[in-house]
Order: structure tokens, then sequence, then C-alpha cells
């Protein structure tokens, strides 16, 4: 079976006066049908600008430096999202593929109404007012809100309620892809939960496949299926929730998960040292500055992500049996 | 969150309904006691202020009446003609009852604003009333034009902020609004209108017409406001599209036009219902605030163009400090600006759902 998104050699950076700085880089990553997968890391590392160039949303000054997002859409056919003209590309938006940003709280338009603002995409996408309508109803109690949201303004809702419309807007035309950003940062942990199971819900209803960016490794635990751990911009270890929670492989991932408070009186691990910008990737392996079990390679090879079993990828040198076998 | 049943169908509540239309009439009263006082104010600061300017216009206008005459008349012959006319302007009585008197008369009395020392006998307000449409013709219209230009000008470079055209408009615009109105004025009638001679640049109508509804006269009336009209919309129409061309930039890095673009939306869309409409909010509170800062520059444009406005009777009253028609005049200037500014002000909730609610 082929993966519904395939992201191949995919860079993007910010552009300077002169040059770029590089904010992703070569990233490979392989979307399976059905799944969620989480994509975790800690601020700055690349998450976001990640989801935002899956989106083909990137604005200047951020660019795209390289690479291929191979979409499967509905009829078997495959599509480089980042090929594509962008008349092309706004008729596959929402339907095939759609975005709940970060910032869900200020994705409302503020002096249009709910309803509004929900349909005019549906119509946009061909739906006449009517059908746009009905599935805006649709989408709504997915989400358990009331129809009669649709005659409010943005600032009428709680917080809670605008993520909500956010998410019944992203799979108002039941969109193969969803990707969300941050979906559940700015709420309090109750309507946090609540949220994550409409959204597993909506999973299950729809048939959707979530990429959901989160630093919010509890998130991450409740409702990924898979999980990709980024580091400074490139991916450092990419598994199933059991495999990277339970038995990490990739140092960072170790530290990261090591991090967690697990019970009370348990001291928990921090990692030491900071995230480095992408003004000052470090050579070779970017974590490597940081690393507890840094070897003689690291600081001047950089690590490829290569699979050591099905389905548990990890960049690190030692996991990798040559340059294991080297030093 | 409580989902309820009964409540399901798709119509809002009356209760709520009522409660809004509550709201945006107290907004509505509030907004027009604030513009009585402001009125009330501005008419109180004008009245004592102008009585302060060095200056008697009594003498003034003795010296006016002597020169007329050709002829030198005696101490005392003078003193009782001052005396005369003090009583007349009623400037005898303490200052504080001089007030009270001034806004009796001027509210209760059929807006009389006292004679006008200018064209005495005739009454400030016939003075004023007469020059009015001079003010408020050019004024007006070139604000709004301005506005109007401004606006869709700047919406269009903000959106195309990154193209170079854009970027050479931002440059025109910001040289064409610091430049100050007068000089754009001078330029126009040096070059456009003598140099060139295209348009003509003094005077309301050419001077061999009469004041009449004929073809000949009103289109000689038109072409002579163009170049006084012009000068105020290059200015304030430049600092209007650099005021929406900032706030369209600043609309265009809000989450929800990434959240539009991520629909699918089409571009015009997007910058229709999402961009313009929003950058139009704070662009509708400019023109209330500009309409009061740029209505001097309008009396200058007068001056220059030898309007009969106003902005010229006010330069005459001012030289014989004839305080009655320098109230009047700022009188009904206030009025017009805070009447443009209620205006503005009663059309925002129109705009924006928000000050529905917060007003």
């Amino acid at each position: 079976m082929t993966a519904l998104l395939e992201i191949r050699g995919l860079s993007a950076g910010l552009q300077g006066r002169r040059s770029v700085t590089q904010v992703v880089s070569e990233v490979d990553l392989d979307v399976e049908a059905g799944e969620i997968l989480g994509v975790v890391g800690e601020s700055g590392c690349g998450k976001s600008t990640l989801a935002t160039a899956i989106m083909r949303l990137l604005t200047p000054p951020q660019v795209l430096q390289s690479g291929s997002i191979n979409l499967r859409l509905r009829d078997g056919k495959s599509v480089d999202l980042l090929a594509l003209s962008d008349t092309a590309l706004r008729q596959l938006r929402w339907r095939h593929f759609s975005y709940i940003p970060q910032g869900s709280m200020n994705s409302l338009n503020p002096v249009l109404r709910v309803g509004r603002q929900m349909m005019d995409t549906l119509i946009q996408h061909g739906l006449s007012s009517d059908e746009a309508l009905a599935r805006s109803l649709e989408a709504l109690e997915l989400v358990n809100l009331e129809p009669k949201l649709l005659e409010s303004y943005p600032h009428e809702l709680s917080g809670g309620m605008r993520q909500r419309v956010i998410i019944a807007a992203a799979v108002s035309l039941q969109p193969a892809l969803i990707v969300a950003d941050e979906l559940t940062t700015a709420l309090d942990v109750v309507t946090q939960r609540q949220i994550l199971q409409e959204l597993a819900g909506i999973r299950d209803e729809l048939g959707a496949t979530i990429i959901l960016i989160t630093h919010d490794m509890g998130v991450v635990a409740q409702i990924a299926d898979r999980v990709a751990v980024m580091y400074a911009g490139k991916i450092a270890e990419l598994g199933t929730v059991n495999d990277i929670f339970e038995a990490p492989r990739h140092p960072y991932s170790q530290g990261l998960i090591g991090s967690i408070p697990r019970e009370s009186g348990q001291r928990v691990e921090g990692l030491p040292g900071e995230a480095p910008s992408p003004w000052n990737y470090p050579a070779g392996c970017r974590f490597h500055p940081r690393c507890p079990k840094i070897f003689e390679p690291c600081s001047e090879q950089a690590p490829l992500l290569l699979a050591q079993e099905p389905d548990r990828w990890t960049s690190c040198h030692l996991y990798d049996a040559e340059v294991a076998a080297d030093a | 969150m409580t989902p309820n049943p009964s409540s399901r169908a798709a119509e809002p509540n009356a209760d709520q309904q009522r409660a809004a239309r509550r709201e945006v009439f107290q907004y509505a009263v509030r907004r027009f006691g604030v513009y009585l006082f402001t009125l009330w104010a501005a008419i109180t600061v004008a009245f004592f202020i102008f009585r302060l300017v060095p200056g008697d216009p009594m003498n003034i206008l003795l010296g006016n009446l002597t020169r007329a005459e050709g002829r030198q008349r005696d101490a005392a012959e003078q003193e009782v003609i001052i005396a005369r006319y003090r009583q007349i302007f009623g400037v005898d009585d303490p200052l504080p009852l001089q007030y009270l008197n001034y806004l009796r008369k001027a509210f209760l009395g059929g807006l009389d604003l006292g004679p006008s020392f200018v064209e005495y006998p005739a009454p400030t307000r016939d003075l004023v009333f007469r020059r009015m449409p001079w003010t408020i013709g050019i004024f007006t219209t070139s604000v709004l034009l301005a506005w109007f230009i401004g606006t869709g000008l700047g919406a269009l470079i903000g959106w195309l902020q990154r193209s170079q055209l854009s970027k050479l408009a931002v440059v025109i615009s910001t040289l064409l609004q610091i430049t100050p109105v007068y000089l754009v004025a001078l330029g126009l009638i040096i070059y456009v209108g003598y140099t060139w001679r295209i348009l003509p640049a003094g005077g309301p109508y050419a001077r061999h017409l009469q004041p009449e509804w004929t073809w000949e006269f009103i289109s000689s009336l038109l072409t002579h406001a163009i170049l006084p009209m012009l000068s105020n919309i290059i200015v304030i129409g430049a600092g209007f599209t650099l005021g929406m061309r900032a706030l369209m930039i600043s609309v265009l890095g809000e989450d929800y036009l990434t959240f539009a673009r991520a629909k699918g939306l089409s571009p015009f869309t997007v910058l229709k219902d999402y961009a313009f409409r929003n950058a139009l909010i704070p662009q509708v509170t400019a023109l209330a605030i500009i309409v009061g800062a740029t209505l001097n520059g309008t009396f200058i444009i007068e001056v220059l163009f030898q309007l009969p406005g106003l902005g010229t009777l006010f330069v005459q009253a001012m030289g014989l400090r004839d305080f009655n028609t320098m109230q009047a005049v700022v009188l009904f200037s206030i009025f017009a600006v805070l009447t443009l500014t209620l205006i503005v002000d009663l059309a925002l909730p129109l705009l924006d759902p928000r000050i529905r609610r917060l007003a």
C-alpha cells in the first residue's frame, strides 16, 4: 500500500538579505492513509514550517527551497503539491487536504458571521448554497456545536467554540488529509481532551488522515498512531507511539520522553542546553552538542534517517551499522 | 457547551436581538451627547480666545471710516463714534454677560451671531451662510474623493506589497504626503494655471459670468474647482493611501488571512471579504480624524485660489479683529467637522460587529 502523502527532500527556510537560512532540512516522511501522525519537537524546531510547507502556505520571508510532496487523490492519481499551479492547488484545497492552523483563536474573520465563513468556502468549491448549509450543519454536529452558531460572530464565541468551528470548517468537505498545527495549545485541559476525542471521532467516521503538530507529548500519547520527533529542522526519530514512548532510541527522544513527569515523587530528567536556532545549526549531527552519547563521527558527519525495523526510523550514528563499525 | 435541542433552529433569539438594538441605540445617544458637549466647548473657547487677540476692532473700524471719508475727526467726536459702535456690538457689558447673551441669541434667537464688523451692518450669520457652500463644496468633495481614491489605491498597493510598482507608489505617496498643501496648491497654480494654461487657477468662476443655472456658468464653476480640489486630493489622498496600505499589510499577516487562503478561496474573495473588510474599519476612523485636521488646509487653499469661502472670510475678519465673524467661522467649521465625525462614528457599527456589542 502506498502512502497517502509522500514528502521527499523537503527543505524550507527564511529568506535573509543575502542568503536563505534553512529551517527545515531534507525532510522525508510518509503518511499512511487513516493514521494520526504526531509531529513533536521543541519550539523553533521547524514543525510549524513543515506544516505550512505541506499546506503550501509559506509566506515571505519563508521560502521553499526544494523537495516534493506527493498527495494521493481519491481517484488514485498522485500530484506533487509543490509543483501545481496556484489555481490547480486551490481546487484541491479543502476537498483533499485541509488545515487547522496554529492560532485557531484568530483564524476566523472577525467581521463575517461564522456561517458565512464556513459556507463561502463550500460555495467556492462548487456546492450550492443549500448544500453548503447542510454540509456546515453536519460539520458543526461532528464537533458538538449548535446550528444557531452559524449566526454568530467569532467574538461572541469562546476559545473552545472557535477551535471547534475551525475543525468543523476543516472537515466540512471530508478531506483525506488534515494538518492540525498546535490544535489544543491555547485551551484548558478539559476542553483539550474533548476536542482530541472529537478529532479521533472524525478520523474514525470520515477515515481522514491527520498530521498533528504539537509540542505536547501528552496530546500525542493520547491520540497519535505514529510519532515523528523533530529536532533542529530534521526528523530525529519516527515510529509507532508505543515504540517511541516505551523504548525511544534517539538520545533526543530519550531525553524528551524522560522529561515527562510520570509518577509523583519521581525526579524528572531534563535535557541539558537548549535547542539551536536555524541561524546556528551545529555541523554534523545537530543534536551532538547536547547529546549524552556523543562519539567520534557525531560532530562531523550528519546521520541519515534509516530504518532499523519496518516502521522504526532513527537518525543517529548509534543505530547506523556502518558508522558504528567504523568507530 | 450545553447542546440544547429545543433551540436548534438557526434563528437568533428575539431577546438577544432586542438587547442588541438597545445597545446600538444607547451608543447613538451617548455619541450624540458627546457631540453636543464638544460643540458647546468649542463655542466657548472660540468666544473667549478671540476677545484676547490684541487690537481693538473699534479703532480699526474708525480708521477705515476715517480713510473712507478722507478727513480726520477730533478726539471728542471719535470717542462718541467709538462709544456708539461699542454699544451696537454690545462689548461694554462684562464678559460673562456678553457670553450668556451670545449663547442666548445664538441658540434661541435663530442663530443670531451679532453684526459683522467686516460688512457692517450685515449679520454675521448671513455672511457665513453665503460663504459656506464654497467651503463645504470644495472641502467635503475633495476629502471624500481623496478617501475613496486613497483607500482603493492603498488597498491595492498593500495587497501587491512586494511588487516594484507598489514600492514606487509608496515612495511617491510619502513624498506627496509630507508636502504642505499650500506648496502643492502653489505648484498647481504656477504650472497648470499660468505656465501651461490648462485650467483656471483663480476665482470661483470666470469673471464675466453671473451665477445662474446655465451650462456655461456651471462648467466654469466646475473647471475652477478642479485645481483647488486637486491640491487637497493629492495631499490628503496620499495620506489615506499610505494609511490603507499599512492597514492592509497588517491585516495580511493575520491568522484569518492564512486560513482564508488555506480554504482555497479565490484571491478576489480573500482580498474583498477578508483583507479589505477588516482594514476598512480603522480607515473609516481615520477619515473622521483627518476631516478635522485638513479643514485648515482648505482655508489656505481658498485664499490661494481666491475663492469666496469661509477661509477668505476668516482672513478678512482677522485683519479687522472682527471677533463676531471669526467666532462664527470657527463655530460653523467645528459644526461641520463634528457632524461629519458623528456620521462616521455612527456608521462604524455597521462595519464592525464587535463595536455593536462593546458600545
